[in-house]
């Protein structure tokens, strides 16, 4: 599976370029056309994505997420999971280094056997930093009114980290 | 929604950064004003040079005069010396006042620390804005190439192709997107990087099909169902290969975790496509009127 990651992006591109070349598309002069958008796309997200790390990193640098764990251990112990995978829930769907970082931070001092370290790294691989996603994406098309987006976003995240409790917690018992 | 989760992450984190701080100030956390005594040797008597021993780490340090004494830290030197040398303006120099001196002791004064947290978080809010910058800049390569790659494939009549194979399963989720319209051809690639783990692939190919909704979209300012739904299978991840920082991060282990994350991942995407739906439903009368 690993390799065929590798494999796909050169075979795409390969495929692509030669299949325009047979229906006789002057590849090179298109290429250049689609290219132009990718320097307005990259500005018009600047704004959008200042506006959402700056806030994050002002949550992250002041150590509330430590707060937060003290907050919720209560609740993960009558729940029966441990409390330790509280912070990853709450700074993956922020931030993608943050929760590395948690990851890793996690990796030491549990070690990478430990349920643990399994639950986090399940929460981190079955879902995405949702408000980095969000601002790239919108910051592209420049919409500032994202309607139901975040919710629907933070819901499945809520999801993905509740199922990563159960499913790993059953799995590896 | 999105306006009280911003404003919320910004003032819990300042209120929560002072409450620290104010409650350092009050125990005196960082000792302000406690002068402390340290080991040091010397080589040679007379030498100025001396090497000062703090938590069990040899510092090299200089003594300018009968006050002053300047310590160069390196990166291995305890973090709240290093905290204090870069608050001073240098990050490896630290000068701190000689309060008496022995033959093997150092009684000194290191400068004063006040309001750290609130220095931190501003420290990095600046450099995070910057950062976003360079991010947002890092993708004007990456999306150049994949916008060129979609132009050529899109003139050629492969999306077309494309579009026809995948409309039919895709239609129920984005129910306003005409028929063969491009964006379906957009959406399935920016899908397909996602299940294959191919995240800078995915990332220039979901902002093309977002200006392809945006294109469909009849209010420019406000998100539609389409972008909602689209974001929402994005923010949840699709994913059958596990990410590569995790790879990085677990090694090897990572394979006996490729199941539960696909079906933690598959309860995710579900959920996204429910809530998408429900709020898609619920905002349909309104529209109309």
């Amino acid at each position: 599976m690993q390799q065929l990651s590798s494999l796909i992006i050169p075979l795409l591109i390969l495929f692509i370029i030669s299949y325009g070349l047979l229906k006789n598309v002057s590849v090179y002069e298109e290429f250049i056309e689609g290219a132009k958008d990718g320097f307005g796309i990259a500005v018009n997200i600047i704004p959008y994505l200042v506006t959402m790390l700056f806030a994050i990193a002002i949550f992250r640098a002041s150590g509330a997420l430590d707060l937060v764990l003290i907050l919720f251990s209560p609740l993960a112990n009558f729940l029966g999971f441990p409390a330790e995978v509280i912070p990853m829930g709450i700074i993956r769907p922020l931030t993608g280094s943050g929760s590395v970082g948690v990851l890793a931070e996690l990796i030491n001092t549990h070690g990478e056997d430990s349920i643990i370290v399994k639950i986090a790294a399940v929460m981190f691989g079955s879902t995405e930093t949702t408000l980095y996603v969000l601002a790239i994406y919108f910051g592209a098309v420049k919409i500032k009114n994202t309607a139901y987006a975040v919710q629907a976003g933070l819901m499945a995240d809520f999801a993905g980290f509740v199922a990563a409790i159960l499913v790993t917690v059953w799995y590896f018992s | 929604m999105l306006n009280k989760i911003w404003a919320g992450l910004i003032i819990l984190g300042i209120v929560f950064a002072l409450g620290q701080d104010i409650n350092d100030e009050i125990h005196n956390t960082h000792q302000n004003g406690v002068a402390q005594i340290f080991d040091y040797s010397t080589i040679t008597p007379t030498d100025s040079s001396i090497t000062l021993i703090v938590n069990q780490h040899k510092l090299n340090a200089v003594i300018k005069n009968p006050q002053r004494i300047q310590i160069q830290l390196d990166e291995k030197s305890p973090q709240y010396l290093k905290t204090l040398a870069t608050l001073n303006g240098n990050d490896f120099l630290l000068n701190a006042i000689i309060v008496s001196k022995a033959s093997h002791q150092l009684k000194i004064l290191l400068p004063e620390l006040h309001w750290q947290k609130l220095r931190a978080i501003t420290q990095a809010a600046f450099d995070m804005a910057e950062f976003a910058v360079k991010l947002a800049i890092g993708l004007i390569g990456i999306m150049a190439l994949w916008l060129g790659l979609m132009q050529i494939a899109e003139k050629s009549g492969l999306i077309k192709y494309m579009v026809k194979a995948v409309q039919p399963l895709l239609c129920w989720l984005f129910p306003n997107i005409p028929k063969d319209h491009p964006a379906f051809g957009s959406i399935s690639l920016n899908m397909a990087a996602n299940i294959l783990g191919l995240g800078n692939a995915a990332t220039p190919l979901g902002i093309k099909a977002m200006q392809q909704l945006q294109e469909l979209n009849s209010n420019k300012n406000k998100a539609s169902d389409e972008m909602c739904m689209f974001l929402a299978l994005n923010t949840s991840s699709v994913q059958l290969l596990p990410p590569v920082t995790l790879i990085a991060l677990m090694g090897t282990q990572v394979s006996e975790l490729i199941i539960p994350i696909i079906l933690a991942t598959s309860c995710s995407t579900i959920t996204a496509v429910m809530v998408a739906k429900f709020y898609a439903r619920r905002s349909q009368p309104s529209q109309g009127v």
